[in-house]
């Protein structure tokens, strides 16, 4: 238990992250990003935006001068990580030495799984465009020991992933058509189902159909009546209905507020 | 820059001026008069010369009338207090820029009888329509002004207790300050009791009241300095500009101690902090632990450069209205805040803990908080801490915690 000090930082112009779509205020938050985000932050991320904003904003010249002489000696941009955590002193030295490690592990992966991790991680953190951009790639890679059907169909399955969270449902559905015929996982039938139930224009070919028995439909359409129940009973649902229920004044501020609220939600996605 | 170094002794009945290093001091009745038929005004024997000629109006009690908010009407024109009593201080430092020939101020000192933020707030109004800049106007008690004067004298002076009578119309105080030689400074400890045996100094004009006068002084004599050891005495005030009704009085301050007179020791010890203010810290390296200062250090625990450390928000002998200290933390693992009140005198602590009620929880080292704190008063605290979240990762909430501690 204790307090960090901050140091006084006044920025007027803050730094995006655009694989976060954040823009970050303080080196504080600089070291957060680093240190939870190693995967977004392993290429790229330091250059000359960055050398600007800590010499200019945060006022952390000497600290820039080193980074630049580090990047101009060709040395491993990963040093670079980390002397950014150490000089920020927001991190304890036994974090910096866990994510010292934690960025050797992932050195040692194959590219390709690398990249992939990388755009999970995205798709984690709700940034399925960014994802999509990276799993497309993926998709263009040669084949060799790593790269296989099998690694592609597990790339299609995701990629089908990002576009159903966007409602992008038509993509989605290829995308997954294409996974089933590299993985056959069952799953995916499911997946394929679900959106045809959705988006009727899509249409499950004969031979997927012979696979999509009546009891695994069966079981299917439960699982999807007792997905549509508990949306039902959800505290969105629940504040939609609320507002639906107010005077047509307070109704439309309501609306229009939600409605700016989900189309930022979505642009950050996207 | 070129420019007078002023201290003023503000008082509701009388108003002294000295500048830096000068031997001479104004003494003026706090009062201003209106010509009666042009906007005019004179200040000290001129504002006399016209009311008693007939062409003027007078206001007194000045500084009493600015801070009840008053207002006084001369010549079917309504005057605010606070108006008058910047053309009073305009006037008064005409004295010393006529004398030395200088127009500008490089400090100016106002020493007053008890601070409060009223008072201090509304000299800084009056300051600043006299277009003196903020930093260069300072409000101090007479107690520091007092211990000011003392530290500008000889060594020997002060090198152990020094006590002084305040005796002036309607008031008798007594002060003592105690010079403590620490490892890294000097701290001088300064107090003062207001007597309650004050009487009205018309009673010296009769042989039976002088008397009684000196017979009061004695008796307060002997309460006050018992048989303490002194490096010096001082007296000041109206009262004891004639000391011959207090022979007795004289007598006694007198056994094997020196004893100073000086009428405007005030004004002088608000000159010599005008010149502290413009030197730096360095002119009197001593911690000034007097009324109208902090009597305690406060600070925070904090990690900085992975290295456990004390953050002093604010030290004993700083002014406490000027107090506004700023901090900005992370919390790690805790959801309160402890201040550690150290006091000056015994360097016993006392922990004060603000609790962070509802504010929101986060992932850890995700929450930024600011720290702010200022003084009410001498001793009532005022804390502030607002959530400041963690940029656009973590939004602030914006929720503020308000507390008042007496340390």
């Amino acid at each position: 238990m204790s307090l960090l000090l901050c140091r006084k930082e006044h920025v007027r112009h803050p730094y995006y992250i655009e694989n976060l779509g954040v823009h970050i205020f303080s080196s504080q938050e600089l070291a957060y990003v680093i240190y939870h985000y190693p995967l977004l932050v392993l290429d790229g991320f330091v250059g000359e935006g960055l050398l600007t904003f800590l010499r200019e904003e945060l006022e952390l010249g000497f600290l820039a001068l080193k980074l630049e002489r580090f990047l101009k000696s060709g040395e491993s941009t990963d040093e670079a990580l980390i002397l950014l955590l150490q000089e920020t002193g927001y991190c304890t030295s036994s974090e910096v030495s866990k994510f010292r490690h934690k960025i050797e592990k992932l050195r040692k992966k194959h590219p390709a799984e690398l990249k992939k991790v990388k755009a999970d991680e995205l798709f984690s953190m709700r940034q399925y465009g960014r994802a999509v951009e990276l799993y497309e790639a993926l998709l263009l890679l040669n084949s060799d020991g790593y790269v296989d059907d099998h690694f592609r169909g597990r790339v299609w399955n995701n990629l089908g992933s990002c576009y159903a969270r966007m409602f992008q449902f038509k993509k989605a559905f290829d995308a997954y058509e294409k996974a089933y015929m590299r993985t056959g996982h069952e799953q995916l039938l499911e997946q394929l189902y679900v959106l045809s139930k959705l988006d009727s224009r899509l249409n499950v070919g004969e031979r997927l159909k012979m696979l999509m028995t009546e009891e695994r439909v069966s079981e299917w359409e439960k699982k999807m009546f007792t997905a549509r129940e508990n949306a039902a009973q959800s505290e969105q649902v629940k504040e939609l209905e609320r507002l639906f229920s107010q005077d047509e004044t307070e109704r439309l501020a309501g609306e229009t507020k939600l409605l700016g609220k989900w189309k930022q939600e979505y642009r950050s996605m996207v | 820059m070129e420019g007078l170094i002023v201290g003023i002794d503000l008082c509701d009945m009388y108003t002294q001026v000295n500048c830096a290093d000068e031997e001479m001091a104004w003494t003026i009745p706090t009062v201003i008069c209106r010509n009666k038929h042009s906007e005019e005004w004179y200040v000290g024997e001129d504002a006399y010369a016209h009311v008693l000629s007939g062409d003027g109006i007078i206001v007194d009690k000045l500084l009493n009338l600015a801070l009840k908010g008053g207002t006084a009407t001369l010549e079917e024109t309504r005057y605010e207090g606070r108006q008058l009593l910047k053309l009073f201080l305009e006037r008064v430092l005409e004295f010393p820029q006529q004398e030395y020939g200088l127009l500008g101020i490089q400090q100016l000192v106002v020493t007053v009888e008890k601070l409060d933020m009223r008072l201090v707030k509304l000299l800084y109004a009056c300051a600043e329509e006299l277009e003196i800049e903020r930093e260069r106007v300072h409000i101090v008690c007479h107690s520091e002004s007092f211990t000011y004067y003392i530290l500008s004298q000889k060594k020997e002076i002060w090198n152990g207790t020094v006590g002084m009578f305040d005796l002036s119309e309607q008031r008798l105080r007594y002060f003592e300050m105690k010079a403590q030689r620490g490892m890294k400074k000097t701290t001088a400890l300064t107090e003062y009791e207001n007597l309650e045996e004050a009487f009205q100094l018309d009673i010296l004009t009769t042989p039976s009241g002088a008397k009684l006068a000196d017979k009061i002084l004695c008796s307060c004599g002997e309460r006050m300095m018992q048989k303490k050891l002194y490096s010096s005495i001082f007296l000041t005030g109206k009262g004891f500009l004639n000391r011959d009704w207090a022979e007795e009085f004289m007598k006694l301050i007198c056994t094997k101690r020196r004893v100073y007179m000086e009428t405007a020791i005030f004004a002088k010890g608000a000159a010599y902090r005008a010149l502290d203010f413009l030197h730096g810290k360095n002119a009197y390296p001593y911690v000034c632990i007097c009324d109208g200062h902090l009597k305690s250090t406060i600070s925070i625990n904090v990690l900085h450069k992975g290295q456990e450390t004390s953050l002093v928000l604010a030290s004993a002998g700083d002014n406490w209205y000027d107090v506004k200290a700023e901090a900005e933390v992370i919390l790690l693992e805790q959801d309160f805040i402890e201040f550690i009140v150290t006091s000056a005198d015994s360097k016993q602590s006392k922990t004060v803990e603000v609790l962070l009620e509802n504010f929101p929880k986060r992932p850890e080292r995700t929450t930024r908080v600011r720290i702010q704190l200022s003084f009410l008063d001498e001793r009532t605290m005022q804390i502030q801490v607002e959530d400041k979240g963690f940029g656009e990762l973590f939004p602030s909430t914006g929720i503020q915690i308000r507390q008042e501690v007496m340390v």
